[in-house]
């Protein structure tokens, strides 16, 4: 891997977030070989297991996130142009969508095939393996595997999160939430297979159906946060519950500068950046200065980096939808009553 | 996710996974037949469908001759099991399998065959040539799912190794 100096499109990288975002690369590429190594075991060892092919499929997708992490990196590291006006950011958006709407797909797919099954009574045949002059049951080759795959992912995943929110990098944030809960995949799929060896055929599709429902379910919450990002929400934490502290700082900035009678920001979220437009309403005739507004930007610019692209807008009063304070912020939300 | 749902469900996984291997301790064979197949046939009446196709089967006697006859008559001697034969076209034998009428059928199968989705082939227990030229794998069918009785099937053809020329 390159030690070039890596980059959000104009934001320079302190030394502690580069070192979080090659740590990040790392790790997905670490996630890549294991993917690889438990696709091709779980490939040679499912037959035709329902939940085999389950556990399976949600390892092929998992491919998705680190990939469209990796590719989402370098082009991000591009600078902006004169095409590209906010720089590259979206990338990252576009990848989130593109793995969530890939996760709610295959998890469909799951459901319906697994519940045909069931629905026709589909006894699942399960062979033997002849190995070393013995004849064992495939069976205990899909359960033994499926127990050791617990382990790691939930390790991965831990490792994941943490740099995930030093990043503020949603993809690998949800990535690595899927990751911590894929124990419960291995284990399903063991216990499915199990069921099925005392001869509760339907054991196997009924375990298959879970993991599809466990896929549907990080693909909706997940096309959500994506599809709220891409269509340009207030910035939100990591976990996309809660406006971003970010917003209320940047306002408060303003509103301390000497010459600012009252200030609202509206910010969305790039993907690891923000994008920042602070209105500002002077004090009845303080003068103002194309200096005085770099100096306001260059202050919130210093807040934090993710905070690279502000423009400040002399405005006579707030636009209705900028935040403005929590006071404004609670009103609004009240009478929407949503979120 | 709550630190409880998440040991809930843990405790949910746990209790199965231990009453999986009680009941497993228990059962008689493990992998075990939905429908009892093998059960059934040790010791009983194995039914098997043949379709004839020589040198595999011939089924044009009174009884059935043939390598896969002879393989099955050994298999049947070591259960303990009488035959009855049904011959029969291969549709016919197929569907047979999926009611649970018949509880094995052979008649030059190879792995190549289309029933893969109403029958459960056994691994391959020799290699022929094929009406192309080409190898074929042979196998034997039995119904979906009885996985004890496809085990035990298996088991038997990887120790008698039948040989490459039938």
């Amino acid at each position: 891997m390159n030690q070039t100096d890596r980059r959000f499109g104009h934001t320079e990288l302190s030394p502690e977030l580069q070192r979080s975002l090659r740590r990040a690369m790392r790790l997905q590429w670490i996630t890549i070989g294991y993917l690889a190594v438990t696709v091709s075991l779980i490939a040679l060892v499912m037959g035709s297991s329902q939940a085999m092919k389950a556990a399976w499929i949600e390892d092929m997708l998992s491919f998705v996130p680190p990939i469209a992490f990796l590719v989402a990196v370098t082009v991000v590291n591009r600078r902006p142009t004169l095409q590209r006006p906010y720089g590259n950011h979206r990338a990252v958006g576009v990848g989130h969508l593109v793995a969530a709407v890939a996760l709610l797909v295959m998890g469909s797919y799951l459901i319906i095939d697994s519940a045909m099954g069931l629905i026709q009574g589909e006894h699942p045949p399960i062979g033997t393996f002849h190995l070393f002059g013995q004849t064992v049951w495939q069976g205990w080759f899909m359960i033994a595997l499926m127990l050791l795959l617990i382990p790691v992912p939930v390790f991965l995943g831990r490792l994941k999160m943490q740099v995930a929110t030093e990043l503020h990098n949603k993809v690998l944030y949800a990535d690595a939430d899927m990751l911590k809960a894929d124990w419960r995949t291995s284990l399903g799929t063991a216990i499915g297979v199990a069921g099925l060896g005392l001869g509760w055929w339907w054991f196997d599709a009924a375990a298959a159906i879970f993991i599809g429902l466990s896929i549907v379910k990080d693909g909706v919450s997940n096309v959500r946060t994506a599809i709220t990002d891409l269509a340009d929400a207030r910035a939100r934490t990591i976990t996309g519950e809660d406006p971003h502290p970010l917003v209320e700082k940047a306002e408060a900035y303003a509103r301390s500068v000497d010459w600012v009678e009252d200030a609202g920001a509206r910010v969305r979220d790039e993907g690891h950046v923000f994008h920042t437009e602070i209105f500002v309403v002077p004090h009845e005739g303080a003068a103002q200065s194309p200096a005085r507004l770099r100096e306001l930007a260059e202050g919130i610019v210093d807040l934090d980096w993710k905070l690279e692209d502000v423009v400040v807008a002399l405005v006579e009063e707030l636009p209705a939808e900028v935040h403005g304070g929590v006071e404004r912020d609670k009103q609004s939300e009240g009478g929407r009553a949503s979120r | 996710m709550g630190i409880s749902r998440k040991a809930a469900m843990t405790s949910g996984f746990v209790a199965t996974a231990v009453a999986l291997t009680v009941t497993g301790c228990t059962s008689s064979a493990y992998p075990a037949d939905p429908d009892g197949t093998f059960d059934d046939v040790s010791g009983g009446t194995l039914s098997v469908g043949v379709v004839h196709h020589p040198p595999y089967v011939d089924a044009t006697g009174a009884e059935p001759t043939g390598s896969e006859v002879e393989l099955i008559q050994a298999f049947a001697e070591e259960i303990d099991a009488e035959i009855e034969w049904t011959a029969s076209g291969e549709e016919a034998l197929i569907t047979a399998l999926e009611t649970g009428d018949v509880d094995l059928m052979a008649g030059g199968l190879t792995d190549q065959s289309p029933w893969s989705s109403q029958a459960a082939l056994t691994r391959s227990y020799a290699e022929d040539t094929g009406p192309d030229g080409k190898t074929v794998n042979l196998v034997l069918a039995v119904p979906l799912g009885e996985n004890q009785m496809l085990g035990e099937l298996e088991r038997f053809l990887d120790e008698h190794h039948p040989g490459v020329t039938p």
